[in-house]
């Protein structure tokens, strides 16, 4: 017979490991959403599956890019940096909102 | 002094810059040099490979291409198509009497403008007019029934190299020039032109596709698609590219698709009909 | 409240049929009087999705006459009369709005895009 503290202790274990392994982030939600950043049709991405390869692979990302106005800046609109680009411009032909942009760059931040 | 050194340095930029966007060479500068772009880009590639799109891109593929070949998917369209062009219309003509040389071996010519009529004539066109004018109903240009028929003929006409004229007709230049623009144009929510994935990615993959180049893109139509589970028209490639990208298509066979299909077909020329076609 | 004379004499004169109590016919005109104006309120959201979807449609068709529709637009807009038709206004509304700003960035898209071609062949 365990006691309610301990009972109380592995529930809150269970919790945790549960949060831990959990569903995934907004972000990453987002991101691999076809309707929404459909990021993987032309990027590599840890956790994603049949990624296409018009982009680069995004990986490394908090050294890549440590001025976060610089991601969040490619994927608003890339052709302003790059006017040959592929890339949609998500913000200006608004694919997705600016919270959403943000919340993809906080996944893509751990990659 | 500082009027001499303000002369002087605009005469300099005058003279070094860079080239205006109205500098367009004529179409066949641009053959050339839109062949030997995929030429240098992908020198493994044996010229006359460049038709079979996606599988022309490595060797892997090219296996692949080669083994879909031995069971076509097409290979009922070609049958149906063959049955259909034999039938004789209602008033006892035939699709024969409407082509030269009986409509046989004659892919590689289309599509073509007819100085007759200030427009590009493609084959699936040329089709439901030679319908209509033997008072039979036109088909919908983007699967079934036209896809049989073209399918047919392309493959009566397979090896042919293609043979698209520009008539001395400004006309038949500006019809090249549409089609020209509509390729290099960035269009729908997505942003993408024609040249965004086959020009600048092809031999990428979006996903686990991948994407034709754009030099010879027109040899294999029809094609079969297994993302289609069935047979597909220029137009209904067409369609699908625009929605694909996030915009509303023009209506299947709209000039201005007709521009594109002759300013791509152009760019093809030489190279073999290799139609109907397989792809992902 | 207090009733008119005409009313509370007709309701006096009224033998052998039920004859509500002031404090009913206080109660029936008070909600005669909410439902008038609610029905007005309820007008207004309407006339707010008319007016915002007229906009969208008009900077859609100009778009589509532009030949630089997005299927995102045609679809906003859909949503935008479905919400509409099943009484969700405030949706509606933002859905229409929303469908005006993809068929204008669509048109700036083709404004953009004037002459950009040229650059891009290859040479």
């Amino acid at each position: 017979m365990i006691s309610t503290s301990a009972g109380i202790a592995i529930v809150a274990l269970l919790a945790l490991a549960t949060a831990v392994s959990a569903a995934p982030s907004a972000g990453e939600k987002l991101a691999f959403d076809r309707g929404k950043g459909n990021c993987l049709t032309c990027h590599e991405i840890k956790g994603g599956d049949s990624p296409g390869n018009l982009g680069p692979p995004l990986a490394d990302m908090k050294a890549r890019f440590p001025n976060r106005a610089d991601l969040v800046a490619i994927i608003s609109d890339e052709t302003k940096r790059n006017p040959r680009t592929v890339m949609p411009p998500f913000a200006r032909n608004h694919i997705l909102t600016d919270r959403e942009i943000d919340a993809i760059v906080d996944f893509l931040y751990t990659r | 002094m500082l009027r001499k050194l303000l002369f002087l340095s605009v005469m300099m930029l005058a003279a070094v810059r860079p080239a205006l966007a109205a500098d367009l060479a004529d179409p066949k500068a641009e053959f050339k040099a839109f062949r030997d772009y995929f030429t240098s880009r992908f020198p493994k590639v044996p010229l006359d490979d460049f038709v079979n799109g996606p599988y022309s891109m490595d060797e892997g593929l090219r296996k692949q291409w080669q083994e879909i070949e031995e069971f076509p998917p097409y290979e009922f369209a070609v049958d149906k198509g063959k049955e259909m062009f034999a039938k004789p219309f209602a008033n006892g003509k035939t699709y024969a009497d409407c082509f030269p040389n009986g409509g046989i071996g004659i892919r590689q010519n289309y599509p073509y403008f007819d100085t007759k009529s200030g427009q590009v004539i493609t084959l699936e066109l040329a089709l439901n007019q030679c319908r209509e004018q033997n008072g039979e109903k036109p088909f919908s240009y983007t699967k079934d029934d036209m896809a049989a028929l073209t399918a047919y003929m392309a493959f009566t006409s397979r090896g042919k190299r293609f043979d698209i004229k520009i008539p001395d007709d400004p006309r038949a230049l500006a019809a090249y020039r549409k089609g020209e623009e509509y390729f290099y144009t960035r269009r729908g929510q997505l942003n993408f032109s024609c040249a965004s994935c086959h020009v600048q990615s092809a031999g990428n993959h979006i996903r686990t596709e991948v994407l034709a180049p754009a030099l010879g893109i027109m040899a294999a139509m029809p094609i079969y698609r297994s993302e289609w589970s069935g047979m597909g028209t220029t137009s209904r490639r067409f369609t699908s590219c625009n929605s694909q990208v996030r915009a509303t298509p023009l209506p299947p066979q709209d000039e201005l698709y007709r521009d594109v299909e002759y300013f791509l077909t152009y760019m093809g020329n030489g190279l073999p009909v290799s139609g109907p076609g397989a792809r992902p | 409240m207090h009733l008119p004379s005409s009313v509370a004499r007709m309701t006096a004169a009224t033998s052998g049929i039920w004859r509500p109590r002031m404090s009913v016919l206080r109660a029936l005109s008070g909600l005669l009087l909410i439902s008038v104006l609610a029905a007005v309120a309820m007008a207004a959201p309407a006339d707010d999705f008319k007016a915002a979807y007229a906009k969208a449609e008009a900077a859609s068709k100009q778009s589509a006459a532009l030949k630089t529709q997005w299927t995102t637009t045609v679809a906003t807009l859909k949503a935008a009369k479905a919400a509409a038709d099943a009484g969700k206004f405030d949706e509606a509304v933002t859905l229409a709005k929303e469908a005006e700003v993809l068929a204008e960035a669509s048109i700036a898209q083709g404004r953009d895009e004037q002459g950009a071609w040229k650059d891009r062949v290859i040479r």
